[in-house]
C-alpha cells in the first residue's frame, strides 16, 4: 500500500505538465533510476533547502535556463533536501518561483548513504549541482552557489 | 645563490604547509584565530586533552538548530576534560554578530576565522561541522554532531560516539560522516 502510494506521488510527480503536483520521495535507489530515466536529455539535478539562502536565489535562474533550453534536450530537476515536514513549505516555494517537475525530496533513514550515492566527493553542502550528459554520465558537480555562465556554457557544450 | 635556493625552498615548503589540509588519522599543527575583540589567540592556547574543533554560523537555520545540543554538548564533555573551539569562518558575519549571538546562546566562546584560512586547512565546507582530536594531536572525528537537524529523529551521535571512543582510548567506530548544512561563505580573496 506504501509502495502504490509512493509510486502515485512519484508518477504525478514526474508527469505532471506544468508544475510539480508534489514532492515525491527521492531515496538513494530512485535517485540512480531517476538520473537514468533521463537518458537521451542533459540534466542538471539541483539540491536545494527552503532554508539555503543561496539555493532560493540561484532557483529562479535555473528555471529561466531550463525554459532557455529545454527544446533542445535540457531537463532541471530539483530534489529538496527538506525534513518531510517543511515538504509543504518547499512545495510553495516551487510553485511560487515555477519550478517545472519533476521535483523530489529528500527521503532516506541514511543521510551519508543518500549524500555519497550521489557523489563520493560531496560533503552535502548546499546548494549542490550535478550536470549529466544525454548518456547519463556525470559531467560536472557545482558544489556551492553556481556560476551561472560557467554552467550554461557547460550545458550549451552538451547539448 | 645556495642561500637564495634555500629560501625558496622554505618559501614553497611554508605554502604547501599552508595549502595542506588536516586529516582525519593525521596531526593538526598550530593555527591561530582571533577572539570577538580582534586578539590573536592560537589553538595550542585552547586545546586540552581531547578538542573538539566546530565550525558554527550566526544566520545558517541549520547551525543554529544546533545551538542547544552544542551548549549541552559543551557542558557535559567539559566537565569530562574536553576543550571545545567553536569557530566562525564566514566572511559575512563580522565579529561583532558572532560575539552577540555567542551571547544569546552560548556560555562559550566563539572565534572569528579571518579569510577563512583554519576553515581550509581542516577542509571544513559547511557549519555545522565538527572535528575531534586526540591528546596526541590528530584528528579522529570529522563530520556531524548528530545524523537529523530534527532532534527526534536523531538515530546517530556521531560527535557524541566519537568523543566517549576517544575518551575511553578505543578507536571511533564511524570517524568521518557527512556533515550537512550551510557552506562556509569563504571570503572572495580565497575562492
Amino acid at each position: 500500500m506504501r509502495r502504490g502510494a509512493v509510486l502515485l506521488l512519484f508518477l504525478s510527480a514526474a508527469l505532471w505538465p506544468g508544475e510539480p503536483a508534489a514532492l515525491a520521495p527521492l531515496d538513494e535507489a530512485s535517485f540512480h533510476r531517476v538520473v537514468a530515466s533521463a537518458k537521451g536529455k542533459v540534466v542538471l539535478v539541483s539540491f536545494w533547502a527552503t532554508w539555503c539562502a543561496p539555493c532560493r536565489e540561484e532557483m529562479p535562474h535555473l528555471v529561466r535556463l531550463e525554459s532557455a533550453l529545454r527544446a533542445k534536450g535540457f531537463q532541471l530537476i530539483t530534489v529538496s533536501a527538506d525534513e518531510p515536514e517543511d515538504a509543504a513549505e518547499a512545495m510553495a516555494f516551487l510553485r511560487k518561483v515555477g519550478v517545472p517537475p519533476p521535483a523530489y525530496i529528500k527521503h532516506t533513514t541514511n543521510n551519508d548513504q543518500f549524500i555519497t550515492a550521489v557523489d563520493r566527493q560531496w560533503s552535502g553542502a548546499l546548494p549542490a549541482s550535478f550536470l549529466y550528459d544525454r548518456k547519463g554520465r556525470k559531467v560536472r558537480s557545482f558544489i556551492g552557489e553556481v556560476d551561472l555562465k560557467v554552467l550554461e556554457a557547460e550545458i550549451r557544450k552538451l547539448l | 645563490m645556495r642561500r637564495l635556493l634555500s629560501m625558496g625552498l622554505l618559501f614553497l615548503g611554508t605554502s604547501l604547509l599552508i595549502a595542506q589540509h588536516f586529516k582525519l588519522g593525521s596531526p593538526v599543527h598550530d593555527f591561530t584565530l582571533r577572539d570577538t575583540s580582534g586578539n590573536p589567540v592560537t589553538f595550542q592556547s585552547l586545546k586540552g586533552d581531547v578538542t573538539v574543533v566546530t565550525f558554527i554560523a550566526t544566520k545558517c537555520p541549520i547551525s543554529n538548530d544546533y545551538n542547544t545540543r552544542m551548549e549541552a554538548l559543551y557542558k557535559e564533555y567539559q566537565g569530562k576534560g574536553v576543550k571545545f573551539v567553536f569557530i566562525n569562518s564566514n566572511s559575512t558575519e563580522p565579529p561583532a554578530e558572532v560575539a552577540e549571538h555567542a551571547k544569546q546562546h552560548f556560555s562559550f566562546q566563539v572565534y572569528k576565522d579571518p579569510d577563512n584560512v583554519v576553515a581550509d586547512l581542516f577542509g571544513a565546507q559547511v557549519t555545522p561541522e565538527a572535528f575531534v582530536i586526540d591528546k596526541t594531536g590528530v584528528i579522529r572525528y570529522h563530520g556531524y554532531i548528530d545524523d537529523s537537524r530534527n532532534e527526534s529523529r536523531v538515530q546517530v551521535q556521531g560527535l557524541r560516539n566519537a568523543l566517549d571512543a576517544v575518551l575511553a582510548g578505543r578507536p571511533v567506530q564511524n570517524a568521518q560522516t557527512k556533515a550537512f548544512g550551510c557552506t562556509i561563505k569563504r571570503s572572495k580573496k580565497s575562492t
